[in-house]
């Protein structure tokens, strides 16, 4: 029988054999809008997908655009699982299993959007039947099987010592398919020594391989879009871009799932406040790299002028797109400014009274009276002049200043509460990549080259389908860390040692260089 | 003209990226190829128990490396 840390058994074990009102309150929640999706699809299979907002040529719509985004924020976490277990870091123990468990069920839904947007499944057959190589759309779905097999696998191997474990510490009152969950899931762990041995050979395996082929996968995905002559599209940078923007949203959708967790299922004594600073200055190099891979993407296409590929660029900048382009560009500042710029504020500079809360709270009060202002209708001149006053843009400007004081105040706030901080970070960097994504697909397919430009607007029934496929996304992950341990007991209890072990050395300070030469 | 279609190994390669079916079987391989060697995985890890070493441990620590099979874990 495996032995278990109490006091893990306790946070870990014990916790999945209780379920309060609020994880049912939430299944139901969560299950009623998946209901309300799959009704939605029923009635798309029925009138075809002319229910949807799309039309010619505008042949891809926001079913696309979740397609990528979903590849996107899976593909972030088995890979820094992986290349923090390459890497031998020891605080990244609590958060492996939520990041596998997040890429698997990420992936899931990622494909479940090509069902969706094909109108009729049965054609994904066809796409098998008659797929030639040489096209992009088979090579994508060779990278994301591949990739889920690979994710599912690291998931479920280095689930296999828990479920030993679980198996062997189960309450006394368990039901008795619960029991044979384990049992069967367990596939007899013993773990010994050579069972150990060879588990740790399969994860360094794994790991090795899922770097490439994760990478392999949005660069894939990225040549559905970049190797047809559509403007906007047909570029080298794509693939890098796309690596970057799956690794920035991944991280963001990792550290909501883990506050989630943190606080629903109180893991505080696990994941602790140090992981959000050490992932967090990897999220911070990212969003610095997607800032620049953004100025890059737009300067070329800018730069070159084209006249196939300029009213992309143009409905982005001042068109139909705009409000996704700028709302993107605002959420990504918004988030760089939270994850930046509370470390740049001095500790003792935080008591001055221009960082206090209640000034950060007037100073926003005031702000949103003067942009209120600023929007209500004006008495118009009888004649316009360079002296006549405008009193719209002066109060614009002055509610401008206002929005940045509160930004500037509310920092010593933020750095004090680093995960409130972090949590709206990655809930502005979620959205602003699901916006990337749309800019990305859907001005090149309502601008597209010698075909007449369109407009698109997602129906009711993308909108439906778009929440269900959320809601199931996070229904999925619900139950399984209702069903296994959402941070693994292995390596949590491996670290523990690791770490006791490693406070008992005395690192000796080095020679004094200086000292040394006096003496010679 | 000397078209590059006229090397029949650039023939043989543009008829196996072009035959229509080719590209699905191929992901088929991958896919079995994927199953077979996580099905293989899973099969050598749980073989792994059968070994007559009669101590188990919860979880493995880095001692375990320095160890032959059938001693005690490491102190150091």
């Amino acid at each position: 029988m495996l032995q278990v840390d109490p006091q893990d058994k306790a946070r870990l074990i014990d916790p999945l054999f209780k379920s309060g009102p609020r994880f049912w309150l939430a299944v139901l929640a969560l299950g009623a809008i998946v209901g309300w999706g799959g009704a939605m699809y029923v009635r798309q299979m029925l009138l075809g997908l002319s229910v949807t907002g799309m039309n010619r040529p505008d042949y891809w719509g926001i079913y696309i655009v979740n397609f990528i985004f979903m590849i996107g924020i899976s593909m972030a976490g088995t890979l820094i699982a992986a290349a923090l277990y390459l890497t031998g870091v020891n605080w990244r123990r609590p958060i492996t299993r939520i990041a596998e468990a997040t890429t698997v069920f990420g992936l899931m839904i990622a494909g479940l959007q090509v069902i969706i947007d094909m109108g009729r499944p049965d054609r994904m057959l066809s796409m098998l039947i008659y797929g030639r190589a040489q096209s992009p759309l088979l090579w994508d779905v060779a990278s994301l099987t591949m990739y889920l097999l690979i994710s599912m696998f690291a998931l479920y191997v280095s689930l296999m010592p828990d479920l030993g474990i679980v198996r062997d510490n189960l309450p006394d009152r368990v039901s008795g398919w619960r029991r044979s969950l384990y049992t069967v899931l367990a596939l007899g762990w013993r773990g010994n020594r050579e069972q150990w041995r060879r588990l740790e050979r399969v994860i360094l395996i794994v790991s090795i391989l899922i770097i490439p082929i994760g990478v392999s996968l949005h660069t894939v995905t990225s040549w559905i879009l970049s190797t047809t002559l559509q403007p906007g599209w047909h570029s080298t940078i794509l693939g890098p871009y796309f690596v970057v923007g799956a690794i920035f949203s991944g991280l963001a959708l990792l550290f909501i799932v883990v506050t989630i967790l943190r606080e629903v299922s109180d893991l505080k004594f696990y994941l602790e406040t140090r992981l959000y600073r050490r992932l967090g200055w990897l999220f911070i190099t990212m969003s610095i790299v997607w800032f620049y891979f953004t100025y890059t993407e737009h300067l070329t296409v800018f730069a070159g002028q084209e006249a196939a590929e300029f009213p992309v660029l143009a409905s982005k900048l001042w068109g139909a797109d705009a409000p996704a382009f700028w709302g993107m560009v605002i959420l990504m500042v918004l988030a760089a400014y939270l994850l930046i710029f509370p470390l740049l504020l001095p500790e003792r500079w935080a008591r001055a009274r221009l960082f206090r809360p209640r000034f950060a709270l007037a100073t926003a009060a005031a702000a949103g009276l003067v942009l209120i202002l600023a929007r209500a209708p004006q008495a118009q001149a009888v004649v316009a002049g360079p002296t006549t006053p405008n009193l719209p843009t002066a109060l614009l400007s002055t509610g401008v200043v206002l929005v940045v004081v509160v930004g500037v105040s509310a920092l010593a706030l933020l750095k004090r509460h680093i995960v409130a901080g972090y949590i709206i970070a990655s809930a502005a960097v979620l959205v602003a990549m699901w916006l990337e994504r749309w800019n990305m697909i859907i001005p090149t397919v309502t601008h597209p080259r010698l075909i007449p430009w369109a407009t698109y607007t997602p129906s009711l029934t993308e909108w439906s389908l778009t929440a269900a496929s959320a809601a199931l996304f996070m229904l999925m992950l619900l139950v399984f860390f209702k069903l296994f341990p959402p941070v693994s007991l292995w390596e949590v209890a491996e670290g523990r040692v690791i770490d006791e072990a490693l406070a008992k050395v005395e690192i000796p300070l080095p020679p004094q260089s200086g000292q040394a030469r006096s003496v010679r | 003209m000397n078209l590059p279609l006229d090397n029949p190994i650039v023939h043989l390669l543009y008829q196996l990226f072009n035959t229509p079916g080719l590209g699905g079987l191929g992901v088929g391989f991958i896919v079995v190829a994927c199953l077979g060697s996580i099905a293989g995985g899973l099969y050598w890890i749980t073989r792994g128990a059968l070994d007559d070493d009669p101590a188990t441990f919860a979880y493995p620590t880095p001692a375990f490396h320095d160890h032959r099979k059938g001693s005690e874990p490491s102190r150091k």
